[in-house]
């Protein structure tokens, strides 16, 4: 015999008049607007961004080019667009790469403890005693660029953010009784952490992935700048920074739009992930 | 206060200002308090209180007692709005300015809150928070302050040499009192207390409830004490009021409340609360839930878990009606069933029943031998300490039988239940179940881990945090019975788990948190018993839930265990409990077995000295006077 408890509908969840969520919708349409020239590459370009036109060698805004032309007159809006590729997928790929590793490594400490966190942790000291950038210009420019092998430097250099925070917000969940509970069961360690931690610690998870592609894509920019990371002749936000800097005077649009490509990328995305974060976690609050 | 008057700590208003013409001191008329988007949480309350009287407002959680209070000194939380009146000794309190209510908090009202964990800064010292609470022209005389501080802790039962102490350097009881202090150091005519006590032991909690009473007799204050215990109510407040859903159901005077209940929820109530000196036959619950104040508005809000509801309950809210000068009730059928409410009341004083037989001294399911814990803490500066927390405990639970085991905070009964499910291990000792050595489990192999997972499960404390938020209940459950395997039909499976345990098949597909909690604590329930283990440890199983909801979970975990014939330890600190739900007892002190031996003999003849101090604390109802 039981006693039956009684039924009740489960409760309504009254949201207030909902308010539009500008900001976060301004730099979601944002990135994805980035992600759409990512995807297509030069094929959305309205020239090609290649074609060298010496007659139109740095001309300002004018018909047909309509951010102007750099030294070799390719036209810069194509050149922006072609050069989001090479932008964005670098970082994306740092991005993807710190949360896997540094999900698994981060909850790992958090619920073996012991050696496990001791080894993780030191890990993370080491590369946060190095002066990351500076490491990078010289690994890269020493080693020779390549794209991916600085996508690997920044990797490496990114993780350790990933790990602390991830462990912080596991070590919260490795202490509930829920966790407790799943042990008793007799579950395997990988699978208490990927079923039940993990589930509730992906608002941190989320908004630090924005927060390491962002970070990356900084990096990115400013290795390219620095004539680092992206080969000569690839479209490049950081290297068309580069190229015009020294013709500001003649086509300042040369210089200006891909900063503030950058500029707006990377907002976009903190904006987003720290909007995501907030948004999820007041979800995972108790009713 | 007079200059010289130093010894005296009542001598704060020199002439008690007589109520006048019996106006009340505090007047709180049709408050009403209504979240954004006119979402009703307190409907139309009424207080009143004079000096020196003191009421009890009591109801579940979301009964809007807090929030009364809180509307009381103006400090509601952001976002909530307050309409209705409400006056102390004339002077309007709702919607005056922060200035005008500033000079009455503290001076006039105080407010003593519930958690004596998290109210007190952890920076500064207990002296540092009772000269902020102190008058200014107190404050402002280093000496004085001094003296005065001394004073204060004197009057809570606290030594001079507190004062220096920060406050995670105290013990929970040692926070309230100190919280008491503060509350106290303007010397308020009326104090409000918000359940002083729900966070503290029950040695710990009669003592705090009996310091609230001299205090208040002392000094004559008067004092609303807010609980969800109406025993607690019954022994420190003269009045109660009974809340629910949002308003008032009841108000009387104490003793009649306790013999003539003239509401079905405050019956509900009094009958939901296990007596602790003898064995009920059956639990009585209040089925159901607490409905949201605003879904009830046209109609009586209990009508859904009454069991004399008739067409015109639902038919319009039913108003509080005054039956006698000092009593009134919101039951629309109370001429019909008011008699019948009295008798209800009468029986339960008398259903005795007979506590099931101890099980015969079987074969044990689980031998605990000489099992010791210390724990270390390291401060920053200073030498490390070692707390014990297990001391040579020794004991056995039988096969069938249900072992409740008894203590205070920090008595080392939560060390015994994790070090037999391996979340802690022992310094040293055994743990033998059923053959197998468990006291290290690092040491067992893989098969003997899966077939002690299966033998030992657990029932947590706190049913908001045991379940995983973000999965399903069916992706709970459905976890479990994969790990027990040969389950051909694994919906059917997880039907009938939440059937068994009394819950509708479609709370498969809902997340904890649109569950009540009573109904989450039914689902770890259910997830303990997915895997048929022989030993089932509930640790504190109901302290975290509400008076209806506790009888609810005690009364299923009895028909499981009927059904499965499982071994039980019970882990609890309340003795009521105990007596209800076990058939032997071991007593827990400071991290040694003190006493241990039959439910009804230990607790009808207690040896140990503690047994007996566990025992007088709990509030029984009758003025602890």
């Amino acid at each position: 015999m039981t006693i039956q408890a009684v039924p009740v509908p489960a409760p309504s969840t009254r949201r207030r008049a909902r308010r539009i969520p500008v900001v976060p919708l301004l730099g979601g349409a944002a990135l994805l607007a980035v992600l759409v020239c990512v995807v297509s590459g030069a094929a959305l370009a309205p020239q090609d961004p290649t074609a060298q036109h010496p007659t139109l060698s740095v001309t300002g805004p004018g018909p047909g080019h309509p951010l102007g032309t750099d030294q070799l007159g390719r036209d810069v809006l194509s050149q922006l667009i072609a050069g989001a590729r090479s932008a964005v997928i670098g970082p994306l790929a740092v991005a993807v790469g710190c949360v896997l590793i540094g999900v698994a490594a981060g909850m790992a400490a958090a619920y073996f403890g012991g050696v496990v966190d001791t080894v993780v942790n030191r890990f993370a000291d080491l590369v946060y005693a190095l002066p990351a950038l500076l490491i990078a210009v010289v690994v890269v420019g020493v080693l020779g660029g390549g794209y991916w092998k600085t996508a690997a430097v920044l990797l490496v250099l990114t993780i350790p953010f990933e790990i602390r925070l991830c462990r912080s917000a596991a070590q919260v969940q490795v202490r509930q009784p829920y966790v407790d509970a799943a042990r008793t069961l007799g579950l395997s360690p990988w699978r208490i952490l990927f079923r039940h931690v993990l589930p509730n610690i992906v608002p941190t998870v989320l908004a630090t992935f924005l927060l390491d592609f962002v970070g990356a894509l900084i990096s990115f920019a400013a290795l390219s700048y620095l004539g680092l990371g992206v080969p000569a002749g690839t479209p490049d936000w950081g290297s068309m920074l580069a190229a015009g800097q020294q013709l500001i005077t003649e086509n300042p649009w040369l210089s200006i739009a891909p900063a503030v490509l950058i500029i707006i990328t990377a907002a976009s995305a903190t904006l987003l992930g720290d909007w995501a974060h907030e948004r999820l976690s007041r979800g995972g609050e108790r009713a | 206060m007079s200059a010289d008057g130093v010894t005296t700590v009542t001598g704060a208003r020199t002439e008690p200002e007589i109520g006048h013409d019996g106006r009340k001191a505090l007047r709180v008329e049709h408050l009403t308090i209504t979240a954004p988007g006119h979402r009703m949480l307190v409907a139309d309350v009424d207080l009143a209180l004079d000096r020196g009287q003191t009421l009890g407002i009591v109801g579940e959680s979301g009964s809007g007692k807090s929030l009364t209070a809180r509307a009381i000194v103006g400090l509601l939380p952001a976002g909530l709005r307050a309409t209705g009146t409400v006056t102390y000794d004339g002077t309007a309190l709702l919607g005056t300015h922060e200035r005008t209510l500033r000079s009455v908090r503290g001076s006039r009202l105080s407010l003593l809150l519930q958690d004596p964990f998290t109210m007190l800064n952890p920076l500064q010292t207990v002296g540092a928070h009772l000269v902020e609470s102190l008058p200014r022209d107190v404050r402002k005389n280093r000496g004085r302050a001094r003296e005065e501080t001394v004073r204060r802790l004197a009057e809570v039962g606290l030594s001079a040499d507190v004062s220096v102490r920060y406050p995670f350097q105290l013990s929970g009881g040692m926070r309230q009192r100190v919280a008491l202090a503060a509350a106290l150091a303007k010397d308020p005519e009326l104090l409000i207390a918000d359940e002083p006590t729900t966070a503290l032991d029950v040695t710990t909690q009669h003592e705090v409830l009996q310091l609230l009473m001299d205090v208040q007799q002392r000094r004559q204050m008067g004092l609303v004490l807010i609980t969800h215990d109406l025993r607690v109510a019954f022994s420190v407040c003269d009045r109660i009021q009974v809340m629910y859903a949002g308003s008032v159901v009841e108000q009387a005077p104490r003793d009649e409340l306790a013999q003539a209940p003239a509401h079905p929820y405050s019956l509900g109530l009094l009958l939901a609360d296990p007596p602790v000196d003898h064995y009920l036959d059956h639990l009585v619950s209040i089925p159901g839930r607490v409905p949201p104040a605003d879904t009830i508005v046209a109609q009586c809000g209990f009508a859904e878990r009454c069991s004399w509801t008739q067409p015109e309950c639902v038919a319009a809210r039913p108003p509080l009606a005054v039956i006698t000068p000092a009593r009134s009730s919101a039951c629309a059928r109370l001429a019909d069933i008011r008699g019948e409410l009295a008798q209800r009341a009468d029986n339960a004083e008398r259903a005795i029943g007979t506590p099931p037989e101890p099980a015969p001294d079987t074969h044990p399911v689980v031998t605990i031998t000489d099992l010791s814990k210390t724990y270390r803490t390291v401060p920053l500066i200073g030498r490390a300490q070692t707390t014990t927390a297990l001391d040579e405990v020794s004991f056995a639970v039988r096969e069938g039988e249900s072992l409740g085991l008894v203590g205070e905070t920090g008595s080392g009964k939560t060390t015994i239940a994790r070090s037999i499910l391996g979340l802690t291990r022992p310094d040293s000792g055994r743990i033998d179940l059923g053959g197998i050595e468990i006291a290290d489990y690092r040491r067992l192999t893989r098969a003997q881990r899966q077939q002690v997972r299966r033998r030992v499960q657990v029932v947590f404390q706190d049913p908001y945090a045991s379940l995983n938020p973000s999965l399903r209940i069916g992706s709970t459950l459905r976890e479990v019975l994969a790990r027990r395997g040969n389950v051909s039909d694994l919906p059917g499976e997880i039907g009938n788990l939440l059937a068994r345990v009394g819950l509708p098949g479609d709370y498969a597909g809902r997340l904890p948190s649109a569950l009540s909690g009573g109904e989450r604590q039914r689902v770890a329930i259910a997830r303990a018993i997915a895997l048929q283990p022989r030993l089932l440890i509930c640790d504190e199983p109901v302290a975290a839930l509400d008076v209806s909801a506790q009888a609810q979970v005690l009364e299923l975990l009895r028909a499981i265990r009927e059904a499965d014939g499982m071994s039980m330890l019970f882990i609890t600190h309340d003795l009521a409990v105990v007596r209800q739900m076990t058939e032997r007892v071991a007593v827990l002190y400071r991290g040694r077995l003190v006493e241990s031996g039959d439910t009804a003999s230990v607790l009808d003849r207690p040896q140990h000295e503690y047994t007996r101090t566990l025992i007088d604390a709990v509030p029984t109802g009758r003025n602890a006077s």
